[in-house]
């Protein structure tokens, strides 16, 4: 008897091989909610307070100093103002004050120390919100101030990497450095030995803001029995019920979290949910009554996880036919205050450290560091946007040392089928990353443009750069790696279905209803997308890391599958002709052989309900065990990559040095396109974001830790007058053989390789390279002006 | 013991008009526009984003003109014509705008959705054959993070196209 593993990963393993036609994948398909939110009727979690009665409204008193022990903390006279119904701080949680995702360094409420400036001493809980927001500033608390560290080598200094000696920022954990990963591969010593050429350089990326339209918001309505319901914008229910269940001391079973429809994610809504779901939860626990927590921008931007900051030195040498013999680099990460999930951030960032390149000699080193900035957390390409901008920098300074083009020095050093990569993991199958670069270098006539632009000399010059990218699906060694989908045919034959995977706009989960309509031969119209709620929705895992196709779309794939099997069977009886002779195409289902014996779905569906045929599935999938040596970095850290090639094309004002960025075109292998529509909205969202993160976009600290920029009119995201021309989006489609129908994620891989190639671009243009981001026009036009290419 | 500043204001009454249709309200002299659609009279496509005007979410008009409703106090909406996006077309039709964004598969979170449709409504009310730059200087004032930008751009051409040849109106049932 087969193990219900090997059923699964057969089913997965059949369809990729047999199933070749497709009358719904690859289509251009509207996400099931396009017309509600068209409509203005789709409501997010804030619009609910509208439909609740006697809320009571939560206001977060955050810290007067990023880095300060507490004294005393007095609530007495906050609590004296009328319509002020509780002042919640750390005596009243009923469970464990700690909402830390991956280590429990974080208090809920603070009470030994404050230790960036968005920490929560205390939570005021009013009949108004205003009135709450007043009340805040007869919160009295005794600070005693400690020296604050914005700087993450005050932790520790490249050249080994060790931690000076500096005021701990989190003394109960003996040491400011989080974590510490590392590649070594053969002897980058002897690497270098036999190098003919070597460079080297330091870069810095910023602290990125998610800048997600929706500010975060939850509500909490207490419930008879002790439990509670949040209504919160998170992109994971089941780990927001973990969270707070573990502050309120409730059994999972008592927490029910529902999902509304989220205004944006890109990995800020993973773990600040479970701070602000807990809020809630704690004040209607507290007064009995419904909670509302809604984040105002400012608050969103200090208090949620940014993108780390980088600060790394590279170090890469080659043959003088371009063939790589060694890297070598030192990478920092600061995750600010607390660790959330910079541990793993660190480890994506060494797992792709290398690039998607052969390498003999390898020594990549990183390490994730405290200081008192706004924490670090989870943003789409979780380190490897970072390290990505290094390397592919690298490569580029590497061409032109050695004289060759980025393209030709590349062909000479990519993954192809049946190579390994740095971790020693074997790619036998599905390495499309050949076919996106020759596919991109024809799409922007790159050869021609190269050359003609290399001769310019005017004030407006233009400039054409490449990134290639590689991208690990799913969460790999960081954790319980599965996820599921239950799918229910209803008696008038529409579809229920059911994930708790969230849509935070990205349309994953349109793509996952296409994959299950694929199988079932249902149109798409015919399911409802139900929310994600803890009570209803299968625990899928969290809705992260790129997963959501790779492992949500092999759920819905197999529930489909095996729900197909029964149909089949029994029409095939009312038919009369063999299981594998049976079409469906609802609303009709016929024999392939004889069209005109036919029935109807509704029919066959009927069928099954007086035969007691269930139609009700639950698809599971567990990914392939994923294998990292700690002391090595040698393993099998994901189960596969998603690979591409980004070209930009850019325009630089040598006056005044502004950026324009006038094509970007992407060209990524999925696998296999689910639906063309959420693979494009992908190509050109990565794009214009990543855009931002390239020339505009850096949340900036005083040295007191205090941000100077916490909104939207100072932070700066790209408008559409930024957004570039055009942006073309390619597609590659090598398929891998336990993605559904062969496909991989697209979610963060559409970030990546931006920022690298806006910088490739700029050198091309001006003739010189800037190493940090965001590469302004103040940047541009110092770099000119020392190297004395502009007279101004 | 004292009040707070937000106790001690009285409340004002205002009548406004909100998509054809008088309403009246009481209001505190600080509440702003935006709470009084949103939360006193539920006009729940009115999205707050930053509440300083900058990323154009809660976009409406009032008494022709293209506002951020979190910037207008209640009181200086008093007596004044607001439509949102609930208004922008008659039950169970789709304005042009928001069908082209429909034709150009736009939608990603759609949060931004109502202020940008707004926008492109207001444009598409003064000229009904925008350019790319006329379209991307009317849409300036918002924000979209998803990206889907140059969506915006293909929809208002569509839109406007579908204005002038008399479409302004679709059913909602496809």
């Amino acid at each position: 008897m087969a193990s219900p593993q090997a059923e699964y990963v057969k089913i997965v393993e059949e369809m990729f091989e047999k199933k070749k036609e497709f009358w719904l994948i690859g289509q251009y398909i509207q996400r099931w909610d396009a017309l509600s939110k068209m409509l203005g009727k789709a409501k997010f979690t804030a619009d609910y307070a509208y439909l609740f009665k006697n809320l009571v409204y939560v206001y977060s008193v955050r810290a007067k100093y990023a880095h300060a022990r507490i004294k005393r903390i007095d609530v007495s006279e906050a609590e004296k103002v009328p319509g002020v119904l509780k002042v919640i701080t750390h005596k009243d949680i009923p469970g464990v004050n700690d909402v830390g995702y991956v280590l429990p360094d974080q208090p809920l409420l603070a009470y030994e120390k404050v230790r960036y400036i968005g920490d929560i001493v205390a939570l005021v809980v009013a009949e108004d919100p205003y009135v709450a927001e007043e009340a805040a500033e007869k919160v009295y608390v005794d600070y005693e101030p400690l020296p604050v560290i914005t700087n993450p080598l005050d932790i520790v200094s490249f050249g080994g990497l060790k931690e000076k000696e500096h005021p701990l920022i989190h003394e109960e954990r003996g040491s400011d450095v989080i974590a510490r990963f590392r590649i070594i591969k053969g002897d980058v010593k002897k690497g270098f030995r036999e190098a003919d050429v070597i460079v080297e350089g330091e870069y810095r990326t910023q602290f990125q803001e998610h800048a997600y339209m929706e500010p975060e918001a939850a509500l909490a309505v207490p419930e008879p029995d002790g439990g509670v319901t949040v209504i919160t914008s998170t992109q994971c229910p089941h780990e927001a019920r973990r969270a707070i269940s573990k502050v309120l001391g409730l059994p999972f079973a008592k927490v029910r979290v529902v999902v509304p429809p989220l205004g944006g994610g890109f990995g800020g809504k993973e773990d600040v949910a479970n701070e602000i779901g807990t809020k809630a939860a704690l004040a209607a626990l507290l007064t009995g009554r419904p909670a509302l927590v809604v984040h105002k921008r400012e608050e969103s931007i200090i208090g949620h996880s940014k993108r780390h900051p980088m600060i790394a030195r590279y170090k890469h040498g080659a043959k003088r036919d371009g063939t790589l013999t060694a890297v070598e680099a030192e990478i920092i990460l600061d995750t600010g205050a607390y660790a959330s999930l910079g541990p793993f951030v660190l480890w994506r960032a060494i797992v792709h450290s290398a690039g998607p390149y052969k390498i003999p000699h390898v020594h990549t080193e990183g390490v994730a560091v405290y200081t008192n900035n706004v924490y670090a957390g989870a943003f789409r390409g979780f380190g490897n946007p970072q390290v990505t901008f290094a390397i592919e920098q690298q490569m580029d300074k590497l061409a032109e040392e050695l004289g060759m083009d980025p393209v030709e020095l590349r062909l000479k050093n990519i993954l192809r089928n049946g190579d390994r990569t740095v971790h020693g993991q074997l790619l036998d199958h599905g390495v499309g990353l050949e076919e996106t670069i020759r596919k991109a270098v024809e799409a922007t006539d790159w050869y021609r443009k190269r050359a003609e632009y290399a001769k310019q000399t005017g004030t407006i010059r233009k400039g054409i750069g490449l990134a290639l990218l590689w991208h690990g699906n799913s969460i790999g060694a960081e954790g319980a790696d599965y996820s599921s989908v239950t799918l229910i045919i209803n008696r008038d034959g529409s579809i229920t279905f059911r994930t708790g995977l969230t849509d935070f706009g990205q349309g994953a989960i349109q793509g996952l209803v296409m994959i299950a309509a694929e199988i079932l031969g249902v149109p798409p119209d015919y399911f409802r997308v139900e929310q994600p709620d803890t009570s209803a929705t299968p625990d899928a895992g969290p809705t992260v890391a790129s997963r959501s196709t790779a492992m949500g779309g092999n759920a819905a794939l197999v529930a489909a599958y095996k729900l197909r099997q029964r149909l089949n069977q029994v029409a095939a009886d009312m038919l009369k002709c063999s299981p594998e002779d049976i079409e469906i195409r609802a609303p009709d289902v016929y024999c392939k052989s004889d069209p005109s014996r036919k029935i109807r779905w509704v029919d066959l569906v009927e069928e099954c309900f007086w035969r007691g045929v269930p139609l009700q599935e639950f698809g599971y999938y567990r990914a392939p065990k994923a294998v990292w040596e700690d002391e090595t970095g040698q393993g099998e850290p994901y189960f596969t990559y998603t690979f591409g090639t980004i070209v930009a094309e850019v325009t630089v004002d040598m006056e005044t040095g502004k950026v324009t960025v006038d094509r970007i075109t992407t060209v990524y292998d999925i696998g296999k396109v689910i639906n063309r529509v959420g693979a494009e909205l992908h190509a050109e969202g990565g794009a214009i974001q990543g855009m931002g993160y390239a020339l505009m976009e850096e949340l900036v600290h005083d040295e007191n830790g205090r941000v100077l920029n916490p909104n939207l009119y100072a932070y700066y995201i790209p408008t559409i007058m930024d957004a570039p021309k055009e942006i073309v989006a390619l597609w590659v489609e090598a398929g891998y053989r336990r993605g559904p129908f062969g496909a991989k994620g697209l979610g963060e891989p559409s970030i990546n390789g931006i920022a690298p190639a806006i910088a490739n671009a700029i050198a091309h243009a001006i003739g010189a390279r800037i190493t940090s981001i965001p590469i302004t026009p103040e940047k541009v036009y110092l770099t000119l002006k020392r190297l004395g290419k502009i007279k101004l | 013991m004292a009040q707070t500043q937000a106790q001690e204001y009285p409340e004002i009454t205002i009548t406004l008009n909100v998509n054809g249709k008088d309403y009246t309200v009481n209001v505190k002299p600080y509440e702003r526009l935006i709470d009084v659609l949103r939360y006193k009279l539920g006009f729940l496509s009115v999205k707050e984003g930053c509440g300083r005007g900058e990323c154009g979410s809660c976009a409406v008009i009032m008494d022709g003109k293209l506002v951020p409703s979190c910037l207008v106090l209640a009181v200086q909406a008093r007596g004044k014509k607001i439509i949102t996006l609930e208004g922008i077309a008659p039950p169970g039709k789709l304005h042009a705008i928001q069908k082209a964004l429909l034709d150009t598969y736009a939608m990603q979170c759609g949060f931004c959705f109502p202020g940008v449709i707004m926008a492109a409504y207001y444009l598409l009310s003064k000229n009904r054959n925008p350019s790319e730059d006329e379209i991307r200087y009317a849409l300036s004032g918002n924000l979209c993070r998803c990206g889907s930008y140059l969506r915006f751009i293909k929809a208002v051409k569509l839109a406007a196209e579908y204005i002038r040849k008399g479409q302004i109106y679709f059913d909602l049932k496809k």
